[in-house]
């Protein structure tokens, strides 16, 4: 809709002309503009747009060898392995898991940037915000192969420093923390580590935002009586509500989403229970000597369409209470 | 004129005919006319440039020497062969000839019409392939031939030495302690809580870092002589087969016992605390052993004498001192006080061909190149001098060659390119040389961990069956849910140990483990006549 808008003002002197709208002075004078838009496209064509003409194989026989256009359709209307998935433990395991784990990364990770830019937005020292932000940034370029050692090398049981430590402080051999041992730890672990990687990096976007809220605001907030917190959470918050809201939106949408490094990454063994997420699934019944292609595809087509419904869910909710919206 | 030039056409002609018809049609004198071109699956492992080794290039001349066939190798990683395979035969670009250990890939595939079906093929050119049939055997060679369909998929390479699993436990450990080696599952026990209550004598200031009994998190495999143990010694064949899919024998009667009492080990702090964190391919443990914190595993029968001066056993010596040795002991009785192992059956990896090839002779006449003893003696033994240096009985004594050098080994006895036979294959001289093998460990040693490997082995029974459908596309979900429960189970407490095992097995059944057996059962009794009980 944005882009409709858009062209419509760009196209507004054109109209003006005598002979009405035309295509031809239009893009005689704007045609840079679609040259520039040529490369993006072609990139989606090529890289979203075709391979969804293999979503075809979600309803048809397992085969990757052949193109799944000369494949037979599969059993029950081409649904078979959409069956299939629902009636595999497995499966629902990873959905269980995928929902569990993505919820408690919106309630604890969605706050925390907002939280931290607060924080950082309050300090008086710019050098030491400079310094404070980018020790923040940092953890975000390190990939979750190596976060998931550093983890094993700190957490484990028995070799990990902070239990050799806790062992030595408690004067106890057997006394253990099982941060990654045990399913209810490691998912606070996992949680805990996905905080730390991704919150200063989330700050950047709602720092930004605040830089738009004009100074007066504050100076009027001061005039009026308001102390440091009455001016954050009557200025600043709804300043970086639409922010908040659009953000919100698209995490929504990632509901059913799953990261695929940071669970394999972070997973053990001892704690498949909770951390088998689709991705995973889709994986290991995949690619990973499954061989279950269609079957996969079909889990992966769900995981879009349902992720697809809640962003529009969200959408309309958030234009319900009187917000913008992205769409 | 017209004469010459009639007899001229007619010549051609001949020679067209007689190029065409023939059954072997391309070959003239064993040999292609013209030079074919075929691509090979290579592993590598480590960071090594196997198709830069002397070894590719020994085996490129011979194939261009011998039939005039160009041969090229496709690497890939060892330990993502599976991922590999699917992604080449999706893209239409596998090699001419790969591999895998895994049948049930292959059998996918094969489902989706991506593998070529040997049968006639083998039927054709049979005279041609003396080599291939010389090592395989016509066991091998038909080993997966399905006796309704007649469809043969995959040919069975030769497994030379069937040896499989060892227990290994610090002789001078043991010494230090005055304790002799252990020789029931009692005494072993008796080792273990010793080296557990001796921390700080065995090893003074890393006393914390004490193993007594290291396992991995592929638990079927790194505690099987103690799972076979508990099997019940007159388990028939076909008993054996039916609840044998699981090649961890973790499903056989007793196998439950085995894991009470590696859970009951663990709760005494006996079992290494940390073995479940760290996925296949990691070297944490491996370190442990160099380092010399662990006092007794189980794995591959020659496993810490594997790789040379990187060896367990090498590294040992440096790290602990010459006296420090890991050495292989047999101690599992089973109830009729035999020390049983399961052994490898002849079959080791499976060669196939994906659809896409159009050189199914040569890729074929590659096979019996590399079956052939001369190319396998001169793969394994490499050059004299570097590799190898002669005794006085001729037999051949491997040298430890550094990993930097291109005529290093990365894989032993360079399996990796005698694709269709894995072990040492040297002829007459193949029992000599064994134990010379792994330089720079003592011969002896070795000796007696092949000796006590064998010691009381039995290998499963084959039953030629036709496929068994419920085994496609399931068994790396079967393994990895396995090794997810046996995890759980042995790390719970003793009070939950039956309730966590008995749930894993029930899953592991619900989602097909249950299935294979049914089917297993139900085919061999039309085979058989064999009557399953559940």
């Amino acid at each position: 809709m944005k882009n409709e808008k858009t062209a419509a003002l760009a196209a507004q002197p054109v109209r003006n002309k005598k002979m009405g709208f035309s295509w031809s002075t239009y893009f005689k004078r704007y045609w840079t503009l679609y040259l520039l838009l040529l490369l993006p496209i072609t990139f989606f064509i090529i890289f979203r747009y075709i391979p969804m003409a293999y979503i075809l194989m979600a309803f048809k026989k397992n085969n990757i060898i052949k193109p799944p256009w000369q494949v037979a359709w599969a059993k029950n209307y081409g649904f078979e392995w959409f069956i299939r998935a629902f009636n595999d433990q497995l499966f629902i395991r990873a959905l269980e898991n995928t929902v569990k784990l993505n919820l408690l990364d919106l309630i604890c990770g969605f706050p925390a940037p907002i939280l931290m830019a607060l924080v950082l937005n309050e300090l008086a020292f710019k050098r030491f915000k400079r310094f404070t932000q980018t020790v923040l940034y940092l953890p975000h370029f390190l990939s979750w192969i190596i976060i998931s050692s550093l983890a094993v090398r700190l957490l484990a049981d028995n070799d990990g420093l902070i239990n050799i430590l806790y062992k030595q402080m408690t004067g106890n051999k057997d006394a253990v923390i099982p941060f990654l041992s045990q399913p209810s730890w490691w998912v606070g672990t996992y949680i805990g580590m996905g905080i730390w990687k991704e919150a200063g990096w989330g700050t950047i976007i709602y720092l930004a935002a605040l830089t738009s809220i004009s100074p007066e605001l504050y100076e009027a907030a001061a005039v009026d009586g308001a102390g440091r917190f009455r001016r954050i959470w009557h200025v600043t918050l709804p300043g970086l509500r639409p922010t908040i809201i659009t953000l919100l939106i698209m995490r929504l949408g990632y509901i059913l989403g799953s990261e695929f490094d940071r669970p394999l990454a972070m997973s053990n063994t001892l704690v498949t229970d909770v951390s088998t997420v689709i991705s995973i699934y889709v994986y290991q019944k995949g690619i990973n000597g499954g061989g279950l292609f269609s079957q996969t595809t079909a889990v992966g087509l769900f995981q879009s369409v349902v992720g697809v419904l809640f962003l529009f869910m969200a959408n309309f909710l958030a234009k319900r209470f009187g917000e913008r919206g992205i769409m | 004129m017209k004469r010459i030039l009639a007899l001229f056409l007619a010549l051609i002609m001949l020679c067209a005919v007689a190029v065409t018809a023939n059954a072997a049609d391309e070959l003239v004198d064993g040999k292609f006319a013209e030079t074919r071109h075929i691509t090979v699956r290579l592993f590598q492992r480590g960071d090594n440039v196997p198709e830069e080794s002397p070894w590719a290039e020994y085996i490129r001349q011979g194939m261009l020497e011998k039939y005039n066939v160009e041969v090229e190798f496709a690497v890939g990683g060892r330990w993502t062969e599976t991922d590999d395979l699917g992604n080449l035969l999706a893209a239409g670009i596998a090699p001419d000839i790969i591999y895998t250990y895994s049948y049930s890939t292959i059998l996918t595939y094969a489902d989706m019409d991506g593998i070529i079906d040997l049968a006639p093929y083998i039927e054709q050119y049979k005279d041609l392939l003396p080599n291939l049939f010389g090592l395989l055997g016509e066991d091998n060679v038909y080993w997966d031939k399905d006796p309704d369909t007649g469809k043969l998929w995959a040919l069975e390479t030769r497994l030379v030495n069937n040896a499989r699993i060892n227990t290994f436990i610090r002789k001078d450990w043991l010494d230090k302690l005055g304790m002799s080696l252990p020789t029931t599952k009692a005494q072993f026990e008796e080792c273990l809580i010793a080296f557990r209550d001796n921390a700080e004598l065995l090893l003074g200031a890393d006393a914390a870092k004490m193993v007594p009994y290291s396992t991995s998190q592929d638990i079927g495999w790194r505690n099987n002589i103690l799972t076979v143990s508990f099997v019940p010694d007159d388990i028939t064949d076909e008993e054996l087969y039916i609840r044998g899919y699981d090649d961890r024998q973790q499903f056989l009667p007793g196998a439950k016992e085995a894991m009470r009492l590696l859970n009951k080990w663990y709760n005494e702090g006996l079992v290494w605390k940390d073995f479940a964190l760290y996925g296949s391919g990691d070297t944490t443990e491996d370190d442990n052993l160099k380092a010399g914190f662990v006092g007794a595993f189980q794995h591959n029968y020659d496993y810490p004498y594997r790789n040379g001066d990187d060896s367990i056993s090498a590294n040992l010596k440096r790290n602990v001192g010459p006296d420090a040795e890991f050495v292989a002991v047999d101690c599992f009785e089973n109830d009729a006080g035999v020390y049983r192992k399961y052994l490898g059956s002849t079959v080791d990896r499976k060669v196939c061909f994906p659809s896409t090839n159009d050189e199914i002779l040569a890729s074929l006449l590659y096979l019996d190149f590399i079956s052939s003893p001369e190319t396998i003696l001169a793969l394994q033994t490499g050059v004299e001098g570097i590799n190898h240096e002669r005794a006085e009985n001729g037999a051949y004594m491997m040298k430890a060659v550094d990993p930097t050098d291109p005529h290093y080994q990365a894989s032993l006895n360079n399996i990796d390119f005698t694709m269709t036979c894995n072990g040492q294959y040297l002829g007459d001289y193949t029992e000599a040389s064994f134990a010379y093998g792994y330089a720079p460990v003592d011969p002896e040693v070795v000796q007696n961990a092949y000796i006590v490997a064998m010691n009381g082995g039995r290998v499963p029974a084959h039953f030629s069956l036709p496929a068994i459908e419920a085994e496609v596309g399931i068994g790396t979900t079967l393994s990895t849910e396995r090794d997810t429960f046996l995890n759980k189970a042995v790390t719970a407490s003793v009070e939950d140990f039956d309730a966590v095992y008995d749930a894993g097995v029930a899953n592991y059944m619900a989602i097909g483990g249950e299935a294979i057996m049914l089917e297993r059962a139900e085919k061999i009794q039309i085979a058989t006549g064999y009557v399953f009980v559940k």
